[in-house]
């Protein structure tokens, strides 16, 4: 593991919010050894104490999207940077995606990733393996394999079974090893080759629109076959008004159904592909500012439980090219909090923050929620609240560099993460 | 006016003063008024014609409108070119312009390419078709067309009809229609025709006698197989007997309304063979305008970008 070597540490007078054990307080955390405690055993000096007025502190965040570049597209990202990138933004933790290259539908390429985790990372990176075999829809990958080498969710995204027999096989044989399932909503015919949101300015460029329907008929196959085979799933990435009315009905309906967003698409419209901005072209793609509307209350009224990075890393040499040859997707780890707490608008973030990227995405993959009781293995984010810099994807820690957020100036910062009771990040 | 572009990426950019000057620009060369355009404005430049589609009328339009002013005009096709080796459109791009070219006119089948070059080389681009996004000298070309004919276009009623969802040609002049005042009905099957162009300012219409009745011209566009990739209508057939322009749309038509098409021709399905011959169709008249038109776009790029280097 790669990690700083300050591990014995004070962290005074900052607001600890705890959604799991219902804390909302200013007080004093100590770590010694890794363990989180509220007092101060005085068996281990502290080797630094930090004043952390005007400082919040929540339990460690979990990102449910990023996409692992290992093996496959090191020269994007590899195992250092991603988890550096994650850790720099808040992230103690991190689910990959399955489109590796190869993907991740066997057992030799995840214990290959294990292996580059355990010689890089200084976070928590859990696994998803692919749902059926390459993500290709046809045939179901050795699910039970998978699970016993580590792997805790499965996956096709950024895609999702065409054919709705092997979807409903694969998730029925999912439910057998208690596979947490994520459907990535977007029907394959209706946003194959698409570019951006269909409208009047996908008209207007000359460009491939994905219409609202492509995600909406996924999202309501999903929300048919979890309530026909009373399972999970989860739904990653949602992009339109319809989406989320359908996910509020499913949920009122108490079928298991579960969503997140990209932080990018709380902050952001279609507006911003407006030039053609490679960095600006997502999936799924930056809708309008009614969708964007309806994510944010979704996300407020807990019909959406997380909120995810969707942290997509392309080399420049791949990315800086035609719009339409570039590929769909944008770096997010060291920018997604900071969007959240912009984009909420909210008089006090943190309490959201906490449930949307802590405990829920906890709780989807069914893992032990965080939590800042002491005796507990110190797992947490500090972020200094009104603290104003502007992001520049080049001083970065990700490989990559195509952000839409390149020179955005925000508000609140994240100064350090703690993984696992060691510090992963810091620029305290 | 003056003329401060040292590209032209797109119709929708520029102002109605712009579009107007280029026109009168293209209208003294034509009448062989403008002296100095005749005496060679472009002599000693280098211009690359970066084709990365197939193009007939555009190419050679811009080759003879090149040395027509006397520039050196070299034509690199998409097969002929190291793309087809793997090299980006960048990389040529930045070495046409290091092989000393003054002035890049690209076709590409990507929307935005044209922007995405001027972004990256510093010489001018002209846009000679950008995927399915615009066709800025091909407007120009249909616009000076029906000014020639018509005069002045405030209030002009203008049918596009064909395949619009795919057609940088409909674009273009729904801009450049609407920027002089004229008004558009765009017009073709629900598939190709979606009611959002509503928005940007055209009428939309599926029936194609309320496309023919009250216009003031008619502009036809190809049916663009090679961009379908999904079935939009049921077969070449069944089109033109639904909006194919035939004798009998005549007696729908205006008795003065005229009829353009920016080529290629599909004989047959967009239009009756003996129509497009016919009197009322102009589709040579706008072949041999787009070479003046070219000219002027060529002339006011390329030297305003000199006389500002010159600075």
């Amino acid at each position: 593991m790669n990690k700083l070597s300050v591990q014995n540490i004070d962290l005074l007078g900052a607001r600890i919010i705890d959604p799991v054990e219902n804390i909302d307080e200013v007080r004093d955390l100590f770590i010694r050894d890794g363990t989180l405690l509220h007092c101060d055993d005085g068996i281990k000096k502290a080797e630094k104490k930090y004043q952390l007025k005007d400082h919040t502190i929540l339990p460690g965040l979990l990102d449910l999207r990023t996409h692992n570049r290992v093996p496959g597209a090191v020269k994007s990202e590899n195992m250092k940077s991603l988890t550096r990138a994650a850790a720099r933004g808040g992230f103690s933790s991190i689910l990959t995606m399955p489109n590796t290259n190869p993907a991740s539908d066997n057992p030799a390429t995840i214990r290959y990733i294990q292996d580059r985790i355990k010689q890089y990372s200084s976070i928590k990176v859990f696994l998803s393996g692919c749902l059926t075999l390459q993500s290709k829809g046809i045939s179901i990958a050795p699910l039970g394999s998978l699970k016993e080498v580590g792997v805790i969710a499965v996956s096709d995204c950024p895609r999702t079974p065409s054919n709705n027999q092997i979807f409903l096989n694969a998730l029925k044989y999912a439910k057998m090893f208690d596979l947490t399932v994520i459907d990535f909503p977007q029907d394959s015919y209706l946003s194959t080759d698409t570019d951006v949101h269909e409208s009047a300015l996908s008209l207007k460029l000359g460009l491939r629109g994905n219409p609202r329907l492509a995600e909406e008929l996924a999202v309501q196959r999903s929300i048919l076959i979890s309530s026909h085979l009373d399972i999970p799933i989860h739904l990653s990435s949602l992009s339109s008004k319809g989406s989320v009315s359908l996910v509020k009905k499913a949920k009122e309906d108490g079928i298991k159904i579960t969503s997140d967003v990209s932080a990018h698409h709380l902050l952001f419209t279609q507006e911003k592909i407006s030039s053609y901005q490679n960095c600006s072209k997502l999936y799924p793609p930056l809708r309008e500012e009614i969708d964007r509307d309806a994510l944010l209350e979704g996300l407020k009224n807990g019909y959406i439980d997380a909120c995810n990075s969707s942290h997509d890393p392309y080399a420049d040499h791949l990315h800086d090219i035609e719009f339409d040859l570039a590929p769909m997707g944008a770096i997010g780890l060291e920018t997604a909090v900071s969007c959240f707490i912009e984009a909420l608008r909210l008089k006090d973030p943190y309490p959201e923050l906490a449930l949307k990227m802590s405990s829920n995405p906890h709780r989807i993959l069914g893992l032990k929620l965080p939590s800042l009781v002491p005796g507990g293995e110190a797992d947490l984010v500090i972020i200094k609240n009104h603290e104003p810099w502007t992001y520049d994807c080049f001083n970065g820690e990700s490989l990559s560099h195509n952000s839409p957020l390149h020179g955005h100036l925000f508000s609140s910062k994240v100064v350090m993460t703690v993984s696992s009771g060691k510090i992963a990040y810091t620029n305290i | 006016m003056n003329w401060n572009r040292k590209s032209l990426l797109a119709v929708e950019d520029l102002s109605p003063c712009e579009i107007t000057f280029i026109l009168d620009q293209a209208n003294s060369i034509k009448n062989k008024k403008n002296k100095n355009l005749a005496s060679g404005s472009l002599s000693g430049k280098r211009i690359i014609n970066l084709f990365m589609e197939p193009s007939t009328r555009t190419r050679v339009a811009f080759e003879i409108a090149a040395k027509s002013l006397g520039a050196d005009i070299i034509t690199i096709s998409g097969e002929a070119s190291s793309l087809t080796k793997g090299e980006t459109l960048k990389d040529t791009a930045m070495n046409v312009q290091a092989l000393g070219a003054h002035a890049i006119i690209l076709r590409h089948s990507s929307p935005g390419s044209p922007l995405f070059l001027s972004k990256i080389v510093d010489v001018p681009i002209i846009n000679a078709g950008d995927g399915a996004h615009e066709h800025p000298s091909q407007a120009l070309l249909d616009i000076y067309t029906l000014r020639e004919r018509m005069g002045d276009l405030k209030n002009k009623k203008i049918t596009i009809l064909g395949d619009i969802l795919f057609s940088r040609v409909a674009r273009s002049n729904l801009w450049g229609l609407l920027k002089l005042g004229a008004k558009v009905t765009l017009a073709g099957p629900t598939t190709l025709v979606p009611k959002e162009f509503e928005k940007l300012g055209a009428r939309v219409t599926h029936n194609t006698q309320s496309a023919l009745e009250d216009a003031d011209a008619v502009m036809l566009l190809r049916i663009q197989h090679e961009r379908q990739s999904a079935s939009h209508f049921p077969s070449l057939a069944e089109y033109a007997k639904v909006f194919g322009l035939g004798q009998e749309s005549l007696s729908v038509m205006k008795k003065d309304a005229i009829i353009l098409h920016p080529g290629p021709l599909n004989r047959g399905v967009e239009i009756e063979s003996e129509l497009a011959d016919s009197d009322r169709a102009v589709i040579l008249k706008q072949v041999s305008n787009g070479i003046a038109v070219r000219m002027a776009i060529l002339d006011l790029c390329i030297n305003n970008s000199s006389s500002k280097n010159h600075e």
